[in-house]
């Protein structure tokens, strides 16, 4: 591989590979506003301006193609006094308003001035105006002032959402962005500038004013608004989950999610509804009930059916381990062959870029862990025919909402004699149910889900309940989590007693007689890899923080319709 | 003393006129000889770029891919909107066809599919005049289609004219081409540079209206002949611009390398009521300025201003007697490239406006020595940082007005300085600002 | 309001597009037309404009702002312009600025109320050599004093 050397390090390169590419493949981040790695280059900001031997002038790392043999100083006098002399011009019209902005903590500029700048301005006029707080969009708000014009909000518009909404209008320093007069920035994948933005001049209007970043604790995990699985960062205060960012995966999502996933998909999880005990119908209500008595009120329920009027459904939202164990309770404790899962199916959602038009996380992995109807079983049209028809007696819902996904359904399901169900949040199946047990959401469990590209990737908690001690899981912190002391701003948080279906079957099965030996999901899933071929070879080190595919040979994608 | 570009001759503008007096020779000479043959005569005739760079223009040329899978291209600039150059504008309306032969010549040395006349959308009336031009030479046969029949050979090119719509930026060449394809006129990042990558990403050559005016009698002389008028190291007539304190400004076709003070003195008639020159500016407001003092033996071509701590430019020479107010001179030139700025990247988008601020405040009184030093500081700053040469353009005339006039600058600010605390107080850190050395 | 182009202009548009390989480099020169039909270039001639190059409206607006040549309000029947860079400075081009402004009353930017008379204070047009100048609409008007400013303006308001 050709080298050149940065700073007196030898650096590979492949042909075609810029400095700061290069220098970034090799860990090293020459300072830069307007460069990003999926954008094209459009070299206006000027921060990453290095010295180069043989060069009369100055080059801009980002557009200059490394050579064999190129001697680079980012560090050397020219370079850094050529830096500092660009991040005083950012700074000259930049409002001086750390303190109320939402950037603050993750700034690139801020970082700059830290690490680069000079400390104090010369500059003693009166600073350039522009627009602050328009609203681009419905999620998106600009501030003129903040803004540097690096351009990469409006090439990613351009580039990667392909929705040209964004332009730079006027010259000089009245260079501004707006939206054409009447329309909005309002793509599906909009908030990714918020990401790009290297200062506060975008920021999102979901976020906005409610927390300073560097209270948050941020957990690597998947998104579970479709079957993409984008990857995400968990960003949590007080036990509340306050925002979602996406994560680079460039074999998933690149750098970027998609606005719903963003905004639609965590709020449950800090929602009032929580389902936070487990409840039993009593005189016709649910009554809030203890676990021991929830377990042995199922168990002897579920005792007094024939395994044939019982059908247990599996779910796209619960993870590959959830699943697992339920195939396993339902086959072998119960031995009924009538289960299957949801299909959640929207064409309107998918699109050619991120969305899928299956918008849930992981139906893959619940058919490829056991959630189909066992030979001569009913699969969901037979067993919502059945229980029309009286056949089946009891149903077992496992994370979803059957009854929201077709309403029709309330009719013949409140025909049933036992519906058990797991839920994260009361809703309109949970109001059927005859018991109801807590369930963790996705933020606060371990587990596996699988994409539709068959890739498992992992989930992590971010959010602790009473199931999961963020101490003993190693949960990740902020600064400001310390724990036990006054700045402990987890001990504010709402802690909810809900556990991971998994460990609530595993419950469940103890109570009828037969106990599991899975201490952990992550044992679940030792023996998912061992039991099932796909998955074989596979543990929660290979799937790691970007997780890993399937064998795919060895199952087939499940059809969705 | 001969003429080359804008000739003594009544009418040269009819293409009638300008055929009797050999308009179109050139051309048809040119096609009987190779592209490479017509490079190779503009590389010796020494002719360089009359648009700002004073680059060669046969070397230029010569960069061009000989083969290409993509169509080439040439673009002539005619976007002229520097202060104090005005040249531009004469050959338009004098000497069309002249230029319309040159950007004919070129494009067939370099093969081009098409050429673009750029010229600013303020010059509508010398537009109309390249049009009625263009036209009558399209008539003729000389441009289009019908060149192969006229002229013979295989070659034929179409030349369009594009209007610019108000932006001294378009005068850069790479922006040029950006407002050809019909966007913001932001320069481009170079490398790659226009002859790899140009108009619609394909090869192209971008020439100035008079360095093109200058190949016809180049191709028709001999490049010999070209290349012994004037100084040697940049050969020809120059028109130069006279405008400011004189008593007779306009624009005089005159040899390479004649004495700035002949100039203004002989040619140029003096400086009204005969008063003292202050500060002369030899190419345009973007050069570096010479003292008064200063002007004596100095000759107006490239080489020999530049050894004088200057550069020749558009050649647009800009006098200014001893009752000029420089401080306001130079806020105003310092306001003409904050307006024209087009704020792409950070140095002269940022840095534009606080030299402006800063000037204005001097201009009030309200400046002290600190101020000039900062100024100066501040345009070195610019100075070889930004995507193109306006970050240059903007900070000489600060950096060396200030410099060459220390003298005159203190006596128009205070030596108090005060430097606002409340500039100081969120500082966390207090280094040494590593200021880039000083050029001069 | 409502801007679709006239049928004749619809022509020119096309033998501008024709100049270049692709459409969207027409749109300066279109951009000329609609000012030339509209008198200035207002949301819905750029919308126009987007509609007949297959461009975006976004791309226009953003055209229109960067050149000062496009109008984006109206101006006046006559639009006065006014250099005051450096040569015409230094001949007098404020003391014609300065008067024009006093004696239609206007500033930089503004419009005389009987819509007759706007003015711009501009950047070098070119006429160094024939300093001071006006131009008024696209004709230029050089080597200018006082009392000339004041028969332009008077036998403009006779036209």
């Amino acid at each position: 591989m050709p080298k050149f050397i940065l700073d007196g390090k030898e650096i590979e390169f492949e042909q075609g590979q810029t400095i700061i590419q290069a220098a970034k493949k090799s860990g090293i981040t020459i300072p830069h506003f307007c460069w990003h790695e999926s954008l094209s280059i459009s070299g206006n900001c000027r921060v990453c301006l290095v010295e180069i031997e043989k060069m009369p002038k100055l080059a801009i790392a980002c557009s200059t193609l490394a050579a064999e043999g190129m001697v680079v100083y980012s560090e050397s006098d020219k370079a850094l006094s050529a830096r500092n002399a660009v991040m005083e011009f950012e700074l000259i019209n930049h409002p001086l308003d750390c303190p109320i902005c939402d950037e603050a903590g993750e700034c690139k500029l801020q970082d700059y001035a830290y690490s680069h700048g000079n400390g104090e301005s010369r500059f003693n006029e009166e600073k350039a105006h522009k627009d602050k707080r328009v609203p681009l969009g419905p999620l998106v708000m600009f501030d003129g002032d903040r803004c540097i014009s690096c351009s990469r909000c409006i090439r990613f518009c351009d580039e990667i959402a392909k929705e040209s909404q964004l332009t730079f209008i006027k010259r000089g320093d009245r260079v501004t962005i707006v939206t054409y007069p009447g329309k909005q920035l309002d793509n599906p994948y909009s908030m990714n500038v918020t990401d790009i933005c290297p200062v506060g001049a975008l920021t999102s209007r979901d976020f906005r004013f409610k927390a300073r970043v560097w209270e948050l604790s941020s957990t690597k995990s998947i998104c579970n608004g479709c079957s993409r699985g984008c990857n995400i960062n968990l960003e949590v205060r007080n036990n509340q989950v306050l925002r979602l960012t996406p994560r680079q995966n460039d074999e998933v999502n690149s750098f970027w999610m998609c606005d719903h996933g963003r905004v639609n998909t965590y709020k449950f999880i800090n929602a009032e509804d929580r389902v936070d005990s487990p409840y039993l119908r009593r005189k016709g209500a649910l009554a809030r009930s203890g676990w021991d008595e929830a377990f042995a009120a199922a168990s002897s329920e579920l005792k007094s059916y024939s395994k044939n009027e019982i059908a247990f459904i599996g779910s796209p939202y619960a993870t590959c381990e959830d699943n697992f164990i339920l195939s396993k309770f339902a086959t072998q404790i119960i031995g009924t062959k009538h289960m299957d899962f949801i299909r959640h199916f929207n064409t309107s959602f998918g699109d050619n870029f991120l969305r899928q038009g299956d918008v849930t996380p992981n139906s893959f992995g619940a058919k490829a862990v056991g959630i189909f109807p066992g030979k001569g079983g009913l699969d969901l049209d037979g067993i919502i025919k059945a229980v029309k028809d009286g056949q089946i007696k009891a149903v077992y819902l496992m994370e979803d909402d059957m009854i929201a996904f077709n309403p029709e359904l309330q009719e013949i399901f409140s025909k049933l004699d036992l519906f058990i169900v797991h839920a994260t949040n009361f809703n309109k199946t949970t109001e059927l149910a005859d018991i109801v047990f807590p369930a963790s959401t996705y933020a606060e469990k371990h587990g596996t889900i699988v994409n539709s590209d068959g890739r498992v990737q992992r989930l992590k908690p971010a959010v602790a309940t009473f199931d999961v001690d963020r101490a003993l899981e190693g949960m990740s912190l902020s600064r400001w989590d310390k724990f036990g002391t006054k700045f402990d701003s987890w001990a504010e948080g709402n802690k909810r007693d809900a556990r991971s279906s998994w460990r609530i079957l595993a419950g469940l099965s103890g109570a009828m007689g037969h106990k599991y030996k899975y201490g952990t999901a992550e044992e679940v899933f030792m023996d998912i890899a061992k039991s099932i071929n796909a998955f074989s070879g596979l543990d929660y080190e290979v799937i790691g923080e970007l997780g890993a595919k399937l064998k795919l040979d060895s199952v087939t994608k499940p059809v969705i319709a | 003393m001969e003429k080359i570009v804008l000739p003594d001759i009544k009418d040269l503008h009819l293409i009638d006129v300008y055929i009797q007096n050999g308009g179109y020779t050139a051309l048809k000479k040119a096609f009987s000889q190779t592209p490479d043959d017509i490079i190779d005569q503009v590389k010796k005739s020494g002719l360089r770029g009359r648009g700002g760079a004073a680059f060669f223009a046969g070397l230029k040329w010569s960069f061009m891919p000989k083969t290409s899978s993509k169509p080439k291209y040439l673009c002539i600039n005619g976007d002229e909107s520097e202060p104090g150059s005005f040249k531009d504008r004469q050959i338009l309306e004098f000497n069309p066809h002249q230029l319309i032969e040159g950007t004919l010549i070129e494009a067939y040395a370099i093969q081009a599919n098409a050429a673009y006349i750029y010229i600013r959308g303020e010059y509508h009336k010398w537009i109309k005049l390249l049009e009625k031009a263009l036209a009558d030479a399209y008539e003729y046969g000389f441009v289009g289609d019908k060149m192969k029949e006229k002229l013979g050979g295989n070659y034929s090119v179409n030349i369009y004219v594009h209007k610019g719509a108000g932006a001294y930026i378009c005068g850069e060449e790479s922006a040029l081409m950006n407002s050809i394809e019909g966007k913001r006129g932001y320069p481009r990042v170079k490398p790659p540079f226009p002859a790899q990558n140009g108009l619609w990403g394909c090869p192209t050559t971008i020439n100035n209206v008079e360095t093109v005016a200058n190949v016809p009698p180049i191709i028709n002389k001999g490049w010999e002949w070209f290349s012994k008028i004037g100084e040697p190291k940049h050969p020809g007539t120059i028109l130069y611009g006279l405008s400011g304190h004189v008593n007779n400004p306009g624009i005089y076709e005159l040899p390479s390398g004649t004495l700035l003070t002949d100039l203004i003195y002989k040619y140029g008639g003096g400086v009204p009521g005969n008063k003292k020159i202050l500060c002369v500016i030899p190419g345009g407001s973007s050069m570096p300025p010479l003292r008064g003092e200063q002007i004596e033996g100095i000759k107006m071509d490239a080489e020999s201003l530049k050894a004088a701590g200057t550069s020749i430019g558009t050649a647009g020479i800009i006098v200014m007697d001893e009752d000029t107010d420089l401080v306001q001179v130079l806020a105003r030139i310092a306001k003409f490239y904050y307006h024209e700025s087009c704020g792409q990247c950070t140095p002269c988008r940022e840095g534009t406006g606080w030299m402006l601020k800063l000037l204005n405040r001097i201009a009030k009184g309200e400046g002290s020595t600190h101020d000039l030093d900062l100024l100066i500081s501040v345009a070195s700053n610019i100075e070889g940082n930004t995507i193109c040469a306006l970050g240059e353009a903007a900070a000489w005339p600060v950096r060396f007005m200030i410099t060459r006039f220390r003298d005159y600058f203190e006596t128009c600010v205070s030596r108090e300085v005060t430097i606002p605390v409340a500039n100081k107080v969120h500082s966390l850190r207090h280094t040494e600002y590593p200021l880039a050395p000083i050029k001069d | 309001m409502e801007f679709t182009f006239t049928p004749e202009n619809l022509n020119r548009i096309n033998e501008v597009i024709s100049h270049y390989p692709e459409k969207r480099p027409a749109v300066m020169g279109v951009l000329y037309i609609a000012q030339e039909q509209n008198g200035w270039i207002s949301y819905e001639v750029m919308k126009e404009v987007a509609y007949v190059l297959d461009m975006k409206e976004e791309e226009i607006l953003g055209i229109v702002s960067f050149y000062t040549m496009y109008h984006e309000k109206p101006v006046g029947k006559f639009h006065l312009q006014v250099c005051t860079n450096v040569s015409c400075m230094l001949r007098g081009g404020y003391k014609i600025y300065d008067h024009v402004k006093e004696k239609l009353g206007i500033e930089n930017g503004g419009v005389t109320e009987d819509k007759l008379f706007s003015l711009e204070e501009v950047e070098c047009m070119g006429s160094c050599g024939t300093a001071p100048m006006i131009a008024v609409n696209e004709d230029y008007f050089e080597n200018l004093n006082i009392q000339q400013i004041d028969q332009i303006i008077e036998s403009l308001k006779n036209k």
